[in-house]
């Protein structure tokens, strides 16, 4: 069976933007794989249509068992965000094709390093 | 509750696969060979009728056909004609909305449809292709779903079943999205 792992670096999940997302990807695949790539991305979460948006990624090249370190430097956003209809959720991915199986770990965006909470306003 | 963590979100509605009321997906294939591989899914809004597509598409890949997707919508009223170049018997054409073309423009996308192996199309009423499949649901097909989604945690919510699925007419994504609405509540 495949196995795909990702490792952040001190196991850190919780960042500011600008800062470095550091970490180990490994895998161990069933048969040879015709890309494998490591990203960062970010997702909607939530009530209506699913956004998603690769910001950066890194090729792992073919090889069937293999490791790859990764750096990705977080842009200015958006941030990790819930409301009452959507989250932005931000994650690192690995995947390898054809098949598509995948691995990924959520982190959280924003100046706190926290996720950032919308409130209802009432309209006066 | 947050958005990312209500179970009734989109990307875990997505991820709900086609049940199969009766019969086998086997069986359902060789019906699409004996309509001439040429059919509709037919049913009303909400009901499965893209879900059942999807879930088509791998099935055909698998016996070795070459799976062309097209999607209409009120947003994508048109279609690229691209889809229709360079058709052979290997291809089966997935149409997902076909209503959406009026009567000459489906004339037309049917007429050159036809160099292709196999032709799978979803509309809320019957008569443009044979009727492979009607959608239907039912309380108890919603109250499954629930279970599905909510897992252990579902007692409260699944006797809701019968009353969200009569206020939405039997359209299941319209009862779903109900569910997300009355989660989200604090």
């Amino acid at each position: 069976m495949s196995k795909l792992h990702l490792e952040l670096a001190d196991s850190k999940t919780k960042y500011r933007p600008g800062e470095a997302v550091e970490g180990v990807a490994f895998w161990e695949l069933d048969a040879p794989p015709t890309s494998v790539e490591v990203r960062l991305f970010w997702r909607t979460q939530g009530k209506g249509t699913v956004d998603v948006e690769v910001v950066q990624s890194l090729p792992g090249g073919t090889g069937q068992n293999d490791r790859k370190p990764f750096r990705f430097v977080l842009p200015a956003g958006p941030y990790s965000v819930s409301g009452t209809l959507i989250s932005i959720v931000w994650g690192v991915e690995l995947v390898a094709e054809p098949s598509g199986q995948s691995v990924s770990t959520d982190l959280t965006v924003s100046p706190t390093r926290e996720e950032v909470r919308l409130v209802k306003v009432d309209e006066k | 509750m947050r958005p990312r963590e209500n179970p009734f979100r989109s990307d875990r509605l997505l991820s709900l696969r086609y049940r199969l009321q009766e019969g086998t997906w086997e069986g359902l294939l060789a019906r699409f060979d004996a309509l001439g591989r040429r059919a509709a899914i037919v049913g009303p809004q909400g009901t499965g009728k893209t879900t059942l597509l999807e879930d088509l598409a791998p099935r055909f890949r698998s016996a070795g056909d070459r799976v062309r997707e097209l999607r209409l919508d009120e947003e994508t009223p048109d279609y690229d004609p691209a889809v229709l170049e360079s058709l052979t018997a290997r291809d089966v054409i997935l149409f997902d909305g076909a209503e959406q073309l009026g009567r000459f423009a489906w004339s037309s996308f049917e007429r050159r449809s036809r160099a292709a192996g196999g032709l799978l199309i979803t509309v809320h009423r019957p008569g443009r292709l044979p009727t492979l499949l009607e959608t239907r649901t039912s309380p108890e097909l919603l109250a499954g779903l629930v279970d599905q989604l909510l897992g252990a945690s579902s007692g409260p919510i699944r006797p809701l079943a019968p009353e969200l699925y009569e206020k939405h007419g039997g359209n299941l994504r319209e009862a779903l999205r109900d569910l997300y609405d009355r989660m989200s509540i604090p």
